[in-house]
């Protein structure tokens, strides 16, 4: 019950904290319709064309987006103190990882999926296809996070490198966008390819906890 | 309660310090004094299991601390010397999300008194990023309070208070050494604080 409300309490910190610094989520998504817009116009009027490259276009600018917010992960955290805190608390670095990949997915990646409809009409992404890029980007975008959340953490160790978390992510996200793009353009073999991006959901979420919680613990010995 | 026995550490092949020995027991206030860079800093990291010493070792009850990490960390509060106040909300704010986050029984009255005689009063409805540093370390200090935990380990709390501050947080000291509480805390600027035992690094 005590860890219960404890992880209420960290929750609704993240709401506040979130919530306060709102303009850094509606700046991702304006980064996000402004890169189709600069698409659409560069690709030009040919609708079948836009409409072929629209899928890739998403999830390009998708991945791109979420790294954007990857420098903030842990960083503010760290910087006062906050994430020793919540260890002293009595939560472990694995567990804390664990609380701020939720919290990444819920304040950074769902206000993403809200914009998938709009970007799809934009693109002249067809309905049926629209719920199988749904369901790939809740799964996709949640790897994504767990990704983030690895390289966040290396780069509290390397201070000095920021974009080294973004390169790790992009990296470690192709297979991800591999998959993702097949399920929409194979719709066939959706269950086959959904099941892939799951194995490799699980996989990254296993690793996540361990790898994040050693980045965070040492660059807390070492600050 | 806490024995540190005989505590080295060394980083990058650099001895920070060597064979320090304390002992905190309930109702003492412990000073670690020294210069910038004599290791305060590190020593209360060792403590909270932060940092691995090269040798030594630290108990709690007795027992290897790293070993009931989770026991020992239910009965401390750390305040670092840099304010962990999320500078985008409210002082209001701040205060309700520690409540939540410690399950801080303390009334809304009590805290309006300590932020009456802390002179922070007035800010409660504003940023935490408007107000100045002195300012936001009395507010951290709150966090003491709130947390109402046995033993206090504090970087530098003494550092850019005013005098009638300091006064408050010395009396707020002997208040917790009469409750059989314990402190340690760091700093290197003389004080009228009275101290169960000074330790030089």
């Amino acid at each position: 019950m005590i860890i219960l409300n404890k992880i209420i309490s960290f929750y609704y910190r993240e709401y506040k904290l979130n919530l306060s610094g709102f303009q850094d989520i509606l700046t991702n998504i304006i980064f996000f319709f402004v890169s189709i817009f600069i698409f659409i116009f560069s690709i030009g009027p040919d609708k079948e064309k836009i409409s072929v490259l629209g899928v890739g276009i998403v999830w390009t600018l998708l991945l791109l987006s979420s790294t954007l917010s990857l420098r903030k992960f842990y960083q503010d955290d760290f910087d006062n103190g906050n994430l020793l805190i919540m260890h002293l608390n009595g939560f472990s670095f694995g567990f804390i990882a664990i609380l701020k990949t939720f919290s990444h997915f819920l304040f950074v990646q769902v206000p993403f999926l809200i914009s998938i409809p709009i970007a799809c009409v934009l693109l002249n992404i067809s309905n049926d296809k629209l719920i199988y890029l749904f369901f790939s980007f809740v799964v996709g975008s949640f790897i994504l996070s767990c990704l983030g959340s690895i390289s966040s953490s290396m780069n509290l160790m390397n201070q000095r490198n920021f974009l080294l978390g973004s390169v790790i992510v992009m990296i470690f996200s192709v297979p991800i966008i591999i998959f993702s793009i097949g399920i929409i353009n194979m719709e066939e073999n959706f269950n086959s390819l959904i099941s892939i991006l799951f194995g490799i959901l699980l996989i990254v979420f296993a690793i996540n906890p361990w790898a994040s919680g050693l980045c965070l613990k040492l660059s807390i010995e070492n600050n | 309660m806490i024995l540190v026995k005989d505590l080295s550490i060394e980083r990058s092949d650099k001895k920070i310090f060597e064979n320090i020995n304390l002992s905190l027991g309930s109702g003492k206030i412990i000073l670690l004094k020294g210069k910038n860079g004599s290791g305060k800093t590190t020593l209360l990291k060792a403590i909270l299991n932060l940092i691995e010493p090269s040798s030594g070792a630290i108990y709690w009850k007795g027992k290897l601390l790293k070993k009931h990490l989770y026991d020992f960390f239910n009965h401390v509060t750390f305040i670092a010397d840099k304010t962990s106040s999320l500078s985008k909300l409210s002082v209001h704010e701040n205060i309700n999300i520690w409540k939540k986050i410690f399950s801080s029984k303390i009334s809304n009255s009590q805290i309006e008194n300590i932020l009456q005689t802390l002179k922070l009063d007035t800010f409660v409805n504003q940023k935490v990023n408007s107000l100045s540093f002195g300012e936001t370390k009395k507010l951290e200090l709150l966090r003491l309070i709130i947390e109402n935990k046995k033993i206090w380990i504090l970087d530098e709390p003494l550092s850019n208070l005013d005098d009638e501050t300091i006064d408050v947080i010395g009396q707020t000291f002997e208040d917790h050494r009469s409750k059989e509480g314990s402190i340690i805390y760091s700093s290197h600027q003389e004080s009228e604080i009275n101290v169960s035992e000074e330790v030089i690094l």
